[in-house]
């Protein structure tokens, strides 16, 4: 288990970030939101002992990190970290090896995931010849090759078409599933309301959301109607009292709403037409993320 | 040794060893070094001929100078220590007959003169070359002079005291140098630059290699993943430890190339050639046998070793934290120019130490770190400083390397993670001035 308890971290008078705690479970996947600058790779540098924190404690298993744990972390970069003169199987073994693990555990290890992620035949290639969807799995690849205790993610999507955006969520899962704790960071909202159950959205190194992502939700209520049928009439729906805004997308209308009582209205209103779809909805962590990060800014 | 690190440190080292350009320059390497020791074999083999004689036909009219031109020439050739490459033939042939059949030889006729004693014309079908033509000349002064002696009536007993050479008593009241330490300036001005020559390439091998390694882990930005399962301290030394095994092996096959060189030479069967190398090798070692240098080569070889290796050690330490704060390839480049400035001012100082006369200035100069390890063995060589000068710079190149490891390994942690575009200087600066405030 990963626990964070009120780190700190500035740069001059720059605070990037400001007393920060968080846990995340062992089997846990653990969503860390914010913009750019928002201190996300400060923590996450601080996680890996790379950056020391001002003040506050980070413990993995109770142990503070140092470079005698850091083999059982695996960080996936923003930004491809690959040194592309190597060819895959030089570079899986030199990241390999410097996690402390034997040559022939990590051709095991490579030896399973290049078969998993269906790139066997570039085991000898170059990286600097593959292209940036394969590049990524190589990544990923490095970093979980150790099996590891903690995997930071940061944008691990990235580059990748759908069919291999679905491979790597299954290695995720898999991970998960070892016990693995998970940090993971996107700006694809649907990847994290996919896999976090748990997150914190920093602004300016400030915590300004955090929880379980249901509960987060729940706490917003339903702020949505999606209908699609025949012969509604618009003008209506939008005289009913909570209504905030009403347009016709695709063939489908969405009705904003500040109110849940107002769904049964809109329900009422809508009834006696013929009704294909009627959807009342939480607020989508896109637009969650939208609202907060958009207030602070204000 | 840390397993990490021994790791980093061979992986570093197979990189350089094992790349496409290492090997591709050291086979051009081995051909130039084995061609430029085999240089006239290459070019006897192309139709050069590095033993072909001149032939000189002398015409002498005084029927007297003949033979003493002939044993001028040949003092004059032994001399400046050449093989006889002039063959000196009297003839009673004429003019005429002889520049019919002149070729590439020769001809010169003595004719006696009232006014000046002796005249000489020299006929050749082209031109002579520079050297040959010197010796003739010189030789036909002296043989002028012996010629003019002879004819003003001077006694022979007189005339064997005025042409012998002046006997030099030597006296130098410094008891530690000799008559022949005159000569080391020589040995300075000849030997010592080709000697330090390797040195002085391997240290811009070794800045550069360095450098260019931590800038391209930094620019791939691969430095994260490493340094988050490494210290920066195991990377840096890996880093160091690979570059200084690198450059010492790379010094060791430029001398195995030359040994080649050697070897090819010898089983050539060059053998005047060989013998004229081996004669100029042992008469320059005669000479600092006479001169008490081959005496203090017991600690001038030590001395200088642990200078270069410490001076090694140096110029990677600066090299890997400069280049750990780049963020891009003109970054680097311009962070590499101070280096190589000094380094160029060492080798420059160092070719030129006897020319200061062991000035305060140089002695000052050879103490200081990146230059002492050209410069100390140079003077002390020369004289000019004691072992205990050459002591005082070993202390001061590790002070300075310890200093430099202690602080420059902060600069690095900070660096190598440092993507900022501010200037490297003002980063550095920056870095030391936040280590100091924590401190």
């Amino acid at each position: 288990m990963l626990k964070v308890e009120n780190i700190q971290k500035t740069y001059g008078n720059l605070v990037a970030v400001n007393q920060l705690s968080f846990e995340v479970k062992d089997g846990e996947i653990f969503g860390l939101l914010g913009e750019n600058g928002a201190g996300k790779t400060t923590t996450f540098r601080m996680i890996m002992g790379l950056l020391e924190s001002d003040s506050g404690k980070i413990l993995l298993d109770n142990k503070k990190i140092d470079y005698s744990i850091t083999d059982k972390i695996g960080f996936v970069t923003e930004e491809r970290s690959l040194l592309t003169k190597m060819t895959v199987k030089e570079q899986i073994l030199y990241y390999g090896a410097l996690k402390g693990m034997s040559e022939e555990k990590i051709l095991q290890e490579l030896k399973y995931w290049l078969n998993k992620f269906e790139i066997k035949k570039y085991e000898n290639k170059k990286i600097k010849e593959l292209s940036k969807g394969n590049q990524q799995k190589i990544q990923f690849i490095s970093a979980v090759i150790n099996h590891p205790k903690l995997l930071i993610l940061d944008e691990p999507f990235t580059g990748l078409d759908p069919i291999n955006v679905k491979l790597l969520k299954e290695a995720v899962y898999e991970l998960k599933g070892e016990g693995c704790s998970i940090i993971f960071s996107s700006h694809q909202m649907e990847h994290i309301e996919e896999f976090c159950e748990k997150l914190i959205i920093l602004v300016k190194g400030e915590v300004i959301l955090e929880g379980y992502l249901k509960n987060i939700k729940k706490s917003y209520g339903i702020k949505k109607v999606v209908i699609k049928g025949e012969n509604i009439d618009m003008t209506k729906i939008e005289k009913i009292e909570s209504v905030e805004d009403i347009k016709n997308m695709n063939g489908e209308i969405i009705v904003h709403i500040s109110d849940e009582k107002a769904v049964e209205k809109i329900f009422n209103v809508i009834k006696k037409c013929k009704i294909l779809k009627f959807e009342a909805l939480e607020p989508s962590l896109n637009e969650i993320f939208i609202e907060k990060v958009g207030n602070s800014h204000e | 040794m840390n397993k990490k690190l021994l790791f980093l440190t061979k992986t570093s080292l197979a990189k350089k060893t094992k790349s496409k350009w290492f090997k591709i320059i050291n086979l051009l390497l081995l051909i130039l070094i084995v061609g430029v020791i085999n240089i006239d074999s290459i070019i006897t083999f192309f139709g050069g001929d590095f033993n072909q004689k001149l032939e000189i036909i002398v015409i002498d009219h005084t029927n007297e100078v003949g033979e003493t031109f002939k044993t001028n020439l040949k003092s004059s050739e032994k001399a400046l220590d050449k093989d006889p490459k002039i063959v000196v033939k009297t003839t009673k042939e004429s003019r005429k007959e002889i520049e019919k059949k002149i070729g590439d030889k020769v001809l010169i006729i003595f004719d006696s003169s009232h006014k000046d004693f002796l005249k000489a014309q020299v006929i050749s079908d082209g031109a002579i070359e520079s050297n040959d033509y010197q010796l003739i000349t010189t030789a036909l002064s002296t043989t002028k002079y012996n010629y003019g002696l002879v004819h003003s009536n001077i006694n022979p007993k007189e005339l064997e005291k005025i042409s012998s050479p002046i006997k030099i008593d030597r006296v130098i009241l410094d008891k530690e140098k000799n008559s022949d330490s005159d000569n080391m300036d020589m040995i300075m001005g000849t030997v010592f630059p080709t000697i330090i020559l390797p040195f002085f390439m391997l240290i811009i091998f070794l800045v550069q290699m360095i450098g260019s390694e931590i800038y391209e882990e930094k620019s791939t930005r691969s430095m994260e993943v490493i340094i988050s399962n490494v210290s920066p301290k195991t990377h840096f030394l890996s880093k160091m430890f690979s570059a200084n095994i690198f450059a010492i092996t790379q010094g060791l096959l430029l001398l195995i190339y030359a040994v080649v060189g050697l070897l090819i030479r010898g089983s050539i069967g060059n053998s005047s050639a060989v013998t004229s190398l081996t004669s100029q090798i042992s008469d320059i070692w005669e000479l600092l046998v006479k001169s008490g240098f081959v005496e203090k080569l017991s600690y001038i070889i030590p001395l200088t070793l642990v200078l270069l290796v410490l001076s090694f050690f140096a110029y990677s330490l600066v090299a890997g934290i400069l280049a750990s704060m780049t963020v891009n390839m003109d970054d680097y480049q311009q962070i590499q120019s101070p280096i190589m400035l000094i380094l160029v001012v060492a080798y420059y100082l160092a070719i030129m130490a006897s020319m200061f006369h062991g000035s305060l200035l140089i002695k000052i100069l050879s103490y200081l770190p990146f230059i002492s390890f050209l410069l100390s063995p140079a003077l002390l060589v020369l004289g000019q400083i004691s072992i205990l000068d050459i002591t005082i710079s070993i202390i001061l190149l590790l002070l300075f390397n310890t200093i430099v490891m202690k602080k420059g390994l902060r600069i690095y942690k900070e660096g190598i993670l440092n993507y900022s575009n501010e200037k490297v200087w003002k980063k550095i600066k920056q870095t030391l001035k936040k280590n100091s405030n924590k401190n």
